[in-house]
C-alpha cells in the first residue's frame, strides 16, 4: 500500500523538461497567497459527542457465530477501534486477530457505497427507491408464479433479524430461510441427539476441566467459540496453588492448539473417532469410573465392547501403552473433559467420534459438568450442509424465481463440485444484501448492500442466555477523500503529478443504502396488503428490534421497566443470565462404529486435511490487510496459502519450501507453494482455508489457494454435514516456485542465550513456592543511572501464557496507525509492525544448538531441516517481541538528533518530527524491533477514517516502534486528573494486553511495589531476554512451563 | 540516480513555491503584533463585541476547551441561541447577523477560516492549560480586543517550551510528541 514510486522507474529528458515547465508555472501561480483551511462547526451539535474526546457504544462482533461482545471508539462520530467487551460472558474484554480486524469492513475502499443493477458485465449504480422497486415487481412476479419460489440464504442469525426475516419469507409465501455457516459442526449436533436426545452443541466448561483431552480440535483458533474457550484454557490451564490442568491433543497436525497443550500427539488423519471408543473400552476396563445405572453402564460396554485395541492402536498411529496411559490420565484426572469436531477432521467419520466422545465424557462423569446442554451454542440453529445442497438443487432445477443472499458466500465457500455458481446462473433473478462484492454477489443481479454490524441496529445470541445487541456506533460512512493529500495534489500543481504519472488519491463516495431489516418491512409491506398493521407494523428495524427486546425483556425480567431494561442493555451491550446445565440421560442402544468409511481417491496418497484458518476463517477476513501482514501462528507466513508437506514426502518427491505442487483430488485440483514441515504426519498434507478469491476486494483478489475446489460435494450419512477430511490428493512438482513470504528470521532456539527460557513442571512448582526472583543482569553501564521521579512503566509477558494467536499484532496494528506495507516488503524486512509474535523452533537442550545443526536462516525454510534429519520433533515456542524500553538503551546514544531519548518514566522514546532517518537506531537494536518508513505508506479512502487521531501517522523516512502506547497512558493520567487522583493500577492498558485472550500482557508502575506489574516482574519465572547484553530491559519475560513431565 | 534527481526536483520547486509564500516563520517583536494579517472570515464575527464588550465568556461558545483536547467551536445553534432574538443596531453588522440565520435557515454551517493551528505532530490538549487555569489570552492574544482575530503567538516549538519551562509544565518530548 505504498504509493506510485518505486526505483529504478527512470525520467527521460523530454520528462524532464515537462515537469520542470508544469512546476515553474505552479509556483507563479501558488506564489500569490496562503491557501486557507476551513473548520467547521456542527449546525446542531450531536448528542454525547465532544469533539476530541472518545465515546464508547457496546455492540456485538459479527465476524464469526461466537458472537462475542466489543465496546467501538468513537472519535468524532467515526469508530477507530474495538476492544472486548469487559463485562461480556462470551470473551470477557478479549478479542481475535479476527475481531480487531473487524472494524476494516466498514472501511472497506472496495465496498459498495449503493445499490447496483447488474446490466451484462457491468454494475450500474441506481437509487435506494428505484432498487427497492425493482425487488418488489420481481417478488410479486414471483409470488404470482406459486409459493415457494422465493428463497433466502443468510449467515446465522439468532436474534430479531432472522426472526423478521423468516417471517417475512413466510408471508411472501417464501420457502424456508436457509442459515448457512461453512463450518456448522453438524456432527457435534447429530451426535448430542444419537446420545442424548438434544438437537445441540453443549458448553464445553474448560475453566472447571483438570485434564482435558482434544480429539483434533482447535478450540483455541476457530472452533464455536476461540476466544471465551482459549480464557478458559487458560483459567485452567494456569498454575495456581501448584495445581495445572493437562492439556492433550491429538492431531495429525501440529497446529497451534497442539503446540499450547503439554501432550501433542501424532495421530494418523481420521482415527479421532477409533480412539475415543478404545479410550472408553479402557476407562470403563479401569473400573473407577463415577457410580451409573447398570443398564446405562451396559449400554457403554455394548457401544465400546466391540473395539480391538491392537488394531485401534495400528489405525490410528499410537501406541497401546499410550492409548492405556492417555484412559488412565482421564480417570485419574477428574473432572476431565474430552472434546472432537475440529473441522480439519470431520468426516464421514465425525458423527461416530463425536458419539464416541459423548459416551466417554458420559462414563467419567463430564456431562453436566464440564459438558453443559443448559448454555448450548446457537450453531445448533445454523442450517445443514445438506440444507445448502437442498437448496442449490432446486435452484438448478429452476425452482427458484428469486433468490435473496445476504452474509454468505457460498459460491466460494462450498466444495466447487457443489456447483452452486453454476445453480445461480439457473435462478432468473438473484438479490444479493452483502455489503461488498463476492463471488456470489458478483453473480447477482442486484446488489441492496446492507450496512456493516458498525452503523447497524440488529442484536445475536451466541449461547442459551447470552443476548448480545447490537447498536449503530456510526452513521455510514460518508463521503471520504485522502486524509492528507499529497503535496502534488494541490491544484497548482496537478500539472505536475499528472507528468510524473501519479494517480489522483482515491475518493469514496459515501454509503448511501438501506439496511437490510428496513428493506424487508418496507418490501413486506408493498407485498402483503394489510400487514402494515400487522406483521410489519414496525416503522423502521429499529423500533422491531425494540419491540423483539420488550418481548423477550418480559420473560427474562418481568418486574423491571422495559425503558430501564433497554436502556441498561444498550450500556452493557446486551442481556446475559446464568444458565443451569440441563440434565440429560443416556439414550439406550446407541451405535457407533470405529471403523471410518475410506477417503476418496488412491488409498496410498496422503488424506487431505483441510485447517480453518485463524485469520482468514472461511474466507470473510481476506480482503481485511491487517489479517494478509499478520503472520499464521505456526507457519509465519503472510499473504497466501502454502500446502503443508511432511518432510518424509518433501524428501521423496524432492520437494522444498516454495516449490508449487499440484495438489489433485477426485474432485478438482488446485496448485499451490509447499511449506514443509517436520511435524505433520506423514499420512497427511494440510491446506489452509480462506483465501484463493477470485471476487472479493482489492486485498484478497487473486492471492492463495482454496482448498474448497478440492472437497467432495456429498454430505456425510450421520449428519448432513461438510466431508473436510473427505479426500486423499496426489501431489506433483509443476517445476515453479513461489517464495513464501514471512517476517520471521532466525526461528531455532539457541539455549545458549537467554531468549526464550522454559522451566519444567516440578522446577515451577518448587519456584511458585518460595522461589526468590532470579538476579538480573546488571552490568556496568557508562552512562548514570536514571532516576524516575514519578512512575516506572513497565510491562511483563507471560510466555506460560501466550498462544501465539497474533491478536495482540493486530490490535497493535489498529491501536498505533501501523502501516500495511505488502508482501514483498514484508518478505524483505521492511515489516513497519510494532509487535511481532515470533514462533521458535525448539530442539531441546540436545537439540540444533548443540549439535551445531545451524540455526536455519530464511526463516521458513525448514526445507534445509528436513534434508538433514533432526533428531525428533521440534516444539513450537511463541515470544511476543516488542520494544523492551531498556533501561541502558543501545538506540538511543547512536542518535544524532536526539529523536530517540529516554522519558523520565522509563519510556525509550522516539520523536517523529526529530528522527531525520539515519537508522543508527535500528541498526543498534539488539531485539530488532525498530522500524523505518521505506515509502510514504497510504491509507485508501475510507480506511484513512479509522486512523486513530492521537497518534501521529508516520512519514517516509522515518523510525518508529512500540510507544507503550504512550497515548493511552496520557489518556489514563488526564481521566486521573480530572478525578483528582493517580492512575491506579490497572486503569490503563496497552492496545495489546487489553485484547489478549489468555491475558499474558501485564502492563503498569515498576515503582509502585504493589502493582501487579510489579509483582510479576519479581517472579521467581521471570527473566530478560537478552539480558547479557546489559540493557536491563523494561520488560520482563515469565518462562513457559513445560509440563511434559506429565507424560 | 534518475530517481533521487527527480526527487530532488520536486523538493526544490516545492522550496521556491513556499518561499514564495508570506513569510509564517516571523518572530513578532510584541505579543500583541499580529504575526500574520487576520484572515477574512465569511461573517464578520467580532470577539470585541462578544468578549470584550458583552464579556461573553470564551467558554460559553468554546466550551469544549476544558474537556477536550479541542476548544471546539461554537455550533450555529448555540450561535442562534442568542440571534435569534438579538439583532445588531449596527445595519452594516446586522447584515452579518442575517448571514448566520441564512445559513441557520438551510442547515449548513459556517465555514470559519482557520487562524491557530499546530502541525499533525504536535498534540496540545486545551483542557490541561485550562485546568491548570491558564488565560486564553496567554496563547491567542487579547482577543476581546480583536474584531478580526489575528495570530499574535508565534506557537513554536521554542514558545511553548520556554513556557513550561517557566511554569514547570511537563517537558518530556512524548507529551505532545506521540
Amino acid at each position: 500500500m505504498r504509493d506510485g514510486r518505486r526505483a529504478g522507474e527512470g525520467m527521460d529528458r523530454r520528462g524532464f523538461f515537462r515537469i520542470v515547465g508544469a512546476s515553474s508555472a505552479a509556483a507563479a501561480a501558488a506564489g500569490c497567497g496562503k491557501t486557507t483551511e476551513a473548520i467547521l462547526p456542527y449546525v446542531i451539535p450531536a448528542e454525547h459527542i465532544v469533539p476530541g474526546a472518545a465515546t464508547w457504544f457496546a455492540t456485538v462482533c459479527r465476524e464469526c457465530p461466537a458472537g462475542c461482545g466489543v465496546l467501538a471508539k468513537s472519535r468524532e462520530g467515526r469508530i477507530v477501534k474495538l476492544e472486548g467487551n469487559p463485562d461480556h460472558p462470551v470473551n470477557r474484554g478479549a478479542l481475535c486477530a479476527r475481531g480487531q480486524a473487524s472494524l476494516l469492513s466498514t472501511y472497506d475502499p472496495d465496498r459498495l457505497p449503493g445499490p447496483r443493477v447488474r446490466e451484462g458485465d457491468a454494475w450500474r449504480p441506481v437509487l435506494v427507491a428505484d432498487a427497492q422497486k425493482l425487488l418488489v415487481e420481481k417478488l410479486a412476479a414471483a409470488r404470482q408464479a406459486g409459493t415457494g419460489r422465493i428463497a433466502m440464504l443468510t449467515q446465522l442469525e439468532t436474534g430479531s433479524l432472522g426472526r423478521l426475516a423468516d417471517e417475512w419469507l413466510k408471508a411472501v409465501g417464501g420457502r424456508p430461510r436457509v442459515a448457512y455457516e461453512t463450518f456448522a459442526h453438524e456432527d457435534l449436533r447429530a451426535a448430542s441427539l444419537a446420545v442424548f436426545g438434544v438437537d445441540a452443541i453443549p458448553y464445553h466448561a474448560f475453566e472447571d476441566a483438570k485434564t482435558i483431552l482434544s480429539l483434533g480440535v482447535d478450540f483455541l483458533e476457530t472452533w464455536v467459540s476461540p476466544v471465551g474457550y482459549a480464557g478458559a484454557f487458560r483459567r485452567a490451564h494456569a498454575l495456581r496453588e501448584e495445581h495445572s490442568a493437562r492439556v492433550i491433543h491429538v492431531e495429525p497436525r501440529y497446529s497451534m492448539t497442539a503446540a499450547n497443550a503439554d501432550e501433542w500427539i501424532r495421530s494418523l488423519p481420521g482415527a479421532e473417532g477409533a480412539i475415543a471408543l478404545t479410550l472408553l473400552r479402557l476407562v470403563l476396563e479401569s473400573r473407577q469410573i463415577p457410580a451409573l445405572p447398570a443398564k446405562e453402564v451396559a449400554a457403554l460396554v455394548a457401544a465400546a465392547g466391540a473395539v480391538d485395541v491392537e488394531a485401534v492402536a495400528k489405525q490410528s498411529g499410537v501406541p497401546v501403552s499410550k492409548l492405556k496411559s492417555l484412559a488412565e490420565a482421564l480417570v485419574k484426572g477428574a473432572p476431565s473433559l474430552v472434546v472432537s469436531g475440529g473441522v480439519a477432521a470431520s468426516g464421514s467419520g465425525g458423527v461416530d467420534a463425536a458419539i464416541s466422545v459423548n459416551l466417554l465424557n458420559y462414563a467419567l462423569g463430564n456431562v453436566g459438568r464440564t459438558v453443559r446442554f443448559g448454555p448450548s451454542s446457537s450453531l445448533s440453529r445454523a442450517s445443514r450442509y445438506a440444507d445448502v445442497l437442498a437448496l442449490t438443487k432446486a435452484m438448478a432445477q429452476g425452482e427458484i424465481a428469486v433468490l435473496i443472499v445476504k452474509d454468505a458466500n457460498p459460491a466460494f465457500t462450498l466444495p466447487a463440485r457443489a456447483a452452486f455458481a453454476e445453480a445461480l446462473g439457473k435462478v432468473p433473478f438473484v438479490v444479493s444484501l452483502s455489503s461488498h462484492l463476492d463471488e456470489t454477489s458478483a453473480r447477482a443481479h442486484l446488489v441492496i448492500p446492507d450496512l456493516t454490524p458498525l452503523e447497524s441496529w440488529g442484536d445475536y445470541s451466541p449461547r442459551e442466555g447470552v443476548w448480545g445487541l447490537l447498536q449503530p456506533a456510526m452513521a455510514p460512512v460518508p463521503k471520504v477523500g485522502p486524509t492528507n493529500p499529497d503535496a502534488l495534489d494541490l491544484p497548482q500543481l496537478r500539472a505536475v503529478r499528472d507528468a510524473l504519472g501519479r494517480k489522483a488519491p482515491e475518493t469514496f463516495p459515501g454509503v448511501e443504502t438501506k439496511a437490510t431489516g428496513d428493506l424487508l418491512l418496507d418490501t413486506g409491506r408493498a407485498l402483503v396488503p394489510g400487514s402494515e398493521k400487522t406483521l410489519f407494523l414496525a416503522k423502521s428495524f429499529a423500533d422491531y428490534l425494540r419491540e423483539s427486546w420488550r418481548a423477550m425483556a418480559k420473560t427474562v425480567s418481568p418486574k423491571a421497566a422495559f425503558d430501564g431494561f433497554w436502556e441498561d442493555a444498550l450500556r452493557r451491550g446486551g442481556y446475559w443470565a446464568d444458565v443451569p446445565a440441563t440434565k440429560v440421560a443416556l439414550r439406550a442402544g446407541v451405535k457407533v462404529s470405529a471403523q471410518a468409511p475410506p477417503l476418496d481417491g488412491s488409498a496410498t496418497d496422503p488424506a487431505l486435511l483441510v485447517v480453518p484458518s485463524s485469520r482468514y476463517y472461511d474466507g470473510r477476513g481476506a480482503n481485511k490487510v491487517w489479517l494478509h501482514e499478520a503472520p499464521d501462528p505456526m507457519t509465519q507466513v503472510v499473504y497466501g496459502s502454502w500446502v503443508e508437506v511432511p518432510a518424509e514426502t518433501a524428501r521423496s518427491l524432492g520437494v522444498q519450501s516454495g516449490d508449487v505442487l499440484r495438489v489433485e483430488s477426485p474432485h478438482g485440483a488446485i496448485e499451490a507453494p509447499a511449506y514443509v514441515s517436520e511435524t505433520l504426519s506423514a499420512g497427511a498434507v494440510a491446506v489452509p482455508t480462506g483465501l484463493g478469491h477470485t471476487a472479493y476486494g482489492r486485498f484478497a483478489r487473486g492471492v492463495g489457494q482454496s482448498p474448497y475446489a478440492l472437497l467432495p460435494a456429498e454430505p456425510t450419512a450421520g449428519s448432513g454435514g461438510r466431508r473436510w477430511l473427505g479426500v486423499r490428493v496426489r501431489l506433483q512438482k509443476t517445476g515453479r516456485r513461489e517464495k513464501l513470504a514471512s517476517p520471521a528470521g532466525v526461528t531455532e532456539v539457541d539455549h545458549s542465550r537467554e531468549i526464550f527460557e522454559t522451566v519444567g513442571l516440578t522446577e515451577a512448582v518448587k519456584l511458585e513456592r518460595g522461589g526468590k526472583a532470579p538476579a538480573h543482569a546488571n552490568l556496568p553501564s557508562m552512562y548514570p543511572d536514571l532516576k524516575y521521579p514519578q512512575n516506572r512503566w513497565g510491562m511483563t509477558i507471560d510466555l506460560d501464557a501466550c498462544t501465539g494467536c497474533q491478536a495482540c499484532v493486530v490490535a497493535c496494528q489498529a491501536e498505533n496507525n501501523v502501516p500495511s506495507v505488502g508482501k514483498g516488503d514484508i518478505d524483505y524486512g521492511r515489516s513497519v509492525h510494532w509487535l511481532r509474535v515470533e514462533r521458535w523452533w525448539d530442539r531441546g537442550h540436545g537439540g540444533a544448538a548443540a549439535t551445531g545443526h545451524a540455526a536455519v536462516p530464511g526463516g521458513i525454510g525448514v526445507a534445509q531441516a528436513a534434508e538433514t534429519p533432526a533428531a525428533g520433533r521440534p516444539s513450537a515456542r511463541f515470544l511476543p517481541m516488542l520494544c523492551q524500553h531498556c533501561e541502558v538503551a543501545p538506540c538511543e546514544p547512536v542518535c544524532p538528533v536526539f529523536a530517540a531519548y529516554h522519558t523520565a518514566d522509563g519510556l525509550n522514546a522516539q520523536i517523529y518530527n526529530r528522527c531525520v532517518g539515519t537508522r543508527y537506531c535500528g541498526n543498534n537494536c539488539p531485539y530488532m524491533v525498530r522500524r523505518f518508513n521505506w515509502y510514504r505508506y497510504e491509507w485508501p479512502a475510507p480506511m484513512n477514517l479509522q486512523l486513530n487521531p492521537d497518534v501521529a501517522v508516520r512519514d517516509r523516512g522515518i523510525m518508529e516502534k512500540c510507544t507503550m502506547c504512550v497515548q493511552r497512558i496520557i489518556a489514563g493520567r488526564d481521566r486521573a486528573r480530572d478525578e483528582g487522583r493517580l492512575p491506579r493500577d490497572g486503569e490503563i492498558q496497552t492496545a495489546c494486553q487489553q485484547t489478549c485472550p489468555t491475558q499474558a500482557i501485564t502492563f503498569g508502575d515498576l515503582k509502585d511495589g504493589k502493582s501487579r506489574v510489579s509483582r510479576l516482574s519479581g517472579s521467581s519465572r521471570g527473566y530478560h531476554v537478552l539480558g547479557e547484553l546489559g540493557t536491563r530491559p523494561a520488560l520482563t519475560y515469565l518462562k513457559k512451563i513445560l509440563r511434559e513431565e506429565h507424560a | 540516480m534518475q530517481v533521487r534527481v527527480r526527487e530532488l526536483l520536486v523538493g526544490l520547486i516545492l522550496s521556491i513555491a513556499a518561499m514564495l509564500l508570506p513569510g509564517t516563520d516571523v518572530t513578532p517583536a510584541s505579543a500583541q503584533t499580529p504575526i500574520a494579517p487576520a484572515p477574512k472570515q465569511p461573517i464578520l464575527f467580532s470577539h470585541k463585541i462578544h468578549a470584550g464588550d458583552f464579556k461573553i465568556d470564551c467558554q460559553y461558545c468554546h466550551a469544549d476547551a476544558r474537556r477536550s483536547s479541542y476548544a471546539g467551536l461554537p455550533s450555529v445553534k448555540r450561535c442562534m441561541g442568542c440571534h435569534q432574538i438579538v439583532a445588531s443596531k449596527d445595519a452594516e453588522l446586522q447584515k452579518e447577523v442575517e448571514k448566520l440565520r441564512a445559513l441557520w435557515k438551510e442547515a449548513r454551517p459556517v465555514e470559519w477560516v482557520r487562524i491557530h493551528k499546530l502541525a499533525g505532530f504536535v498534540y496540545f490538549p486545551h483542557k490541561r492549560h485550562v485546568q491548570k487555569g491558564l488565560a486564553c489570552q496567554q496563547c491567542h492574544g487579547e482577543v476581546q480586543t480583536m474584531t478580526e482575530v489575528a495570530q499574535v503567538a508565534p506557537l513554536t516549538m521554542g514558545w511553548c517550551v520556554s513556557c513550561h519551562a517557566e511554569r514547570q509544565g511537563p517537558l518530556d518530548c512524548v507529551v505532545c510528541h506521540h
